[in-house]
């Protein structure tokens, strides 16, 4: 057990390290830098006459114009070191500091939204298994289906007019306006939790199809396992077999895959932020990448990797706790 | 003749597929005595497992108990005996659970699956016997170990704590025998319970069940298509072809007179010592598709050795040879009844 969390977790720095390189390396890899998009946008505003070596001495102010493993270097040993992940040239403030700001939000979000769609596709799924090809098996499948259909953004919208049409409130943003700058209180927290459910819906309905599915494929292959035949022939009612054998065996799968939900919740954070103007990382990870502002982009990617990552050691420590065939090979 | 605790009439299981009505269990009619042994004996899918899980009411789907009855004779605690038709139990409802694992108890095929991988062995036995004794936690526990010991597994207060995919074969099968005994059952079902282990396994767990037989004094329905199983443990044999019993006595009886063709051809095609390998007998031909099978005539006459002109006509029909001894084939009918038959098969077309 214990060789069995070390190798993991051994892999999982491991992991960790690749992965900040190749953000490094893939954030450098659009032609030009943030210098040439600063000196174009000077040029477009009017100014025709630069210094000849301006964009040389603003290169080497940053030091931009060193050796991408020297940049690469720095930027690690200062993360590692300081905690310090750059500065932002666009917002003029370091890249910590947007980060602290932007990813608490992002993680309600997701985290909200993980819990809505297990509530909600689990059930149905394990309800679909049981009555396969049943009316409401189909009409499950069919509402599903749909919300997997519909883009996130067309939906986003859809809820926006819905909000301001019947209840007289434009739920953009997380916040009322009257709480934005206010301290913490039990107010605020409830005017976040009913701002908060329009994203969570939104995310979550994607992702509840899937689950949908492969909860109930899953529990269709373990419902005709001769183990269950054995539970049945010992006079347990229906309810109480069907979780405490199918059910357990069925959700293994899940847990080990925990983890990976983060990145797909992160995408789709994106689009649903930008629409509802919500203050998160996506909308942020976005603009940076599109203005070359390299050390917020590469900080965001590298955090939401590892935690990708962490997240992933997790699942594997619970599938060991909940599966004795892992825990004790 | 006793009693018998459970009386089978005209059971038929139908799976209704996609591509038609599969008549898996076709009409079977059986006895089983308290405290006796029955071999049903077959080929792979002629229906005796299905068979057999329809007295549990556990018949997967689309499989669906269509018609018969099953009479059980269920002692009360005052001693006086309730007649209960099985058949006509809700397969969910209450009843038929109280009778599932404290009644009837049923040791599978395949232990390795039979049993929850993700549940100690304990768990999966306390649980049954909390279920119908209402016993403490502890109570049941010792239970639990107290049953394992008598199953002959060592050390058996630590492997109650084992998983089963750490557990051989044969000690899969004793816990999976220790767990459906663990209630006291009346009458045990075992559904090809060696087939899955090896032969020196095999005879342990043979010699096993038929000493817990001889100590609770329980009602033994053997499936197995081994014949040399039969003739080890049975008092009675059945013998299903197709969904139905075509043969039926004492197991003396079957070894030594039998009457169906089928009957016959099974007990030659048993290898034994000291034969030269060509001179062994299989069966000529094969189990026919479940959606071809023949309809109102002789379902074994394709196969047979002994067919003659009407059995491609008249579907026999099960005749008592002696009163304990019952065949269905159309070399035992009655010659006239079966001449009638003939020629009212003839005059419908």
């Amino acid at each position: 057990m214990w060789q069995y969390i070390l190798r993991r977790f051994t892999y999982m720095i491991f992991t960790v390290w690749i992965i900040s390189l190749i953000t490094f390396a893939v954030i450098q890899l659009p032609p030009g830098d943030y210098v040439s998009t600063m000196v174009s946008q000077m040029i477009n505003s009017g100014m025709d006459e630069l210094p000849p070596d301006f964009e040389q001495e603003v290169r080497a102010q940053y030091g931009l114009d060193q050796p991408i493993y020297v940049q690469y270097y720095k930027w690690m040993r200062n993360i590692i070191r300081d905690g310090e992940f750059g500065y932002s040239w666009i917002y003029r403030r370091d890249a910590k500091d947007i980060m602290v700001e932007r990813l608490p939000a992002s993680f309600a979000i997701s985290a909200f939204s993980v819990l809505f769609i297990w509530m909600i596709a689990l059930p149905i799924g394990i309800y679909s298994a049981v009555k396969q090809y049943s009316l409401a098996d189909y009409t499950f499948t069919l509402i599903g289906f749909i919300g997997l259909a519909v883009p996130n953004f067309l939906f986003a919208l859809i809820l926006l007019f819905i909000s301001y049409k019947y209840m007289d409130q434009a739920m953009i943003g997380l916040y009322s306006q009257k709480y934005e700058t206010a301290p913490w209180s039990l107010a605020k927290f409830w005017d976040l939790v009913k701002h908060l459910w329009i994203p969570v819906v939104i995310i979550g309905t994607s992702g509840t199809a899937g689950l949908i599915r492969t909860m109930r494929a899953n529990l269709l292959d373990e419902l005709n396992k001769p183990y269950v035949d054995t539970a049945r022939s010992k006079g347990l009612s229906e309810t109480t077999l069907l979780w405490r054998y199918p059910v357990r065996h069925a959700l293994n799968p899940f847990i080990s895959t925990i983890g990976w939900i983060l990145p797909s919740l992160i995408a789709g954070e994106l689009i649903v932020s930008i629409v509802l103007n919500l203050p998160t990382s996506g909308p942020v990870i976005f603009n940076s990448l599109m203005d070359q502002d390299m050390y917020v982009a590469a900080g965001f990617i590298l955090i939401l990797s590892t935690l990708t990552v962490l997240g992933t050691f997790i699942s594997d420590l619970m599938l060991a706790l909940l599966d004795p065939r892992i825990r004790l090979s | 003749m006793t009693t018998p605790l459970l009386e089978v009439t005209d059971l038929k299981i139908h799976f209704f597929t996609d591509e038609g009505v599969v008549k898996a269990v076709d009409g079977v009619d059986l006895t089983i005595e308290r405290g006796k042994t029955l071999c049903l004996v077959g080929e792979s899918g002629c229906g005796k497992s299905v068979t057999s899980r329809a007295f549990m009411q556990i018949i997967r789907k689309p499989g669906k108990l269509v018609d018969g009855s099953m009479l059980y004779r269920f002692k009360k605690d005052d001693g006086t005996d309730e007649i209960i038709d099985l058949a006509k139990l809700d397969p969910k409802g209450k009843p038929i659970r109280q009778i599932r694992g404290q009644e009837i108890a049923m040791i599978f095929q395949e232990p390795m699956t039979s049993l929850s991988l993700m549940h100690t062995v304990g768990q999966q036995i306390t649980e049954l016997i909390r279920l119908h004794t209402g016993a403490t936690k502890h109570e049941a526990r010792n239970r639990a170990i107290e049953m394992l010991q008598r199953v002959g597994i060592p050390k058996p207060d630590r492997l109650i704590d084992e998983y089963p995919f750490r557990l051989s074969g044969g000690m899969r099968q004793r816990a999976m025998i220790a767990m459906a005994l663990s209630c006291n059952p009346t009458m045990l079902i075992a559904d090809e319970p060696t087939t899955a282990l090896d032969v020196t396994t095999q005879a342990q767990i043979l010699d096993l069940m038929l000493e817990l037989q001889n100590d609770y004094g329980m009602a033994l329905l053997f499936i197995t298509h081994d014949l040399g199983v039969v003739a080890e443990i049975a008092d009675d044999v059945a013998v299903m072809y197709l969904g139905k019993i075509v043969e039926r006595s004492d197991a003396d009886t079957i070894f030594n007179n039998p009457k169906h063709p089928y009957t016959q051809a099974l007990l030659r095609s048993i290898p034994k010592i000291a034969m030269q390998r060509d001179e062994l007998e299989p069966i000529k031909g094969m189990v026919p598709s479940p959606f071809r099978r023949p309809v109102n005539i002789c379902q074994f006459q394709p196969r047979c050795n002994q067919r003659f002109e009407a059995c491609s006509r008249v579907e026999p029909v099960s005749t008592l040879i002696n009163e304990n001894h019952s065949v269905r084939c159309l070399l035992y009918e009655d010659v006239a009844a079966v001449h009638q038959a003939d020629t009212e098969a003839v005059a419908h077309g």
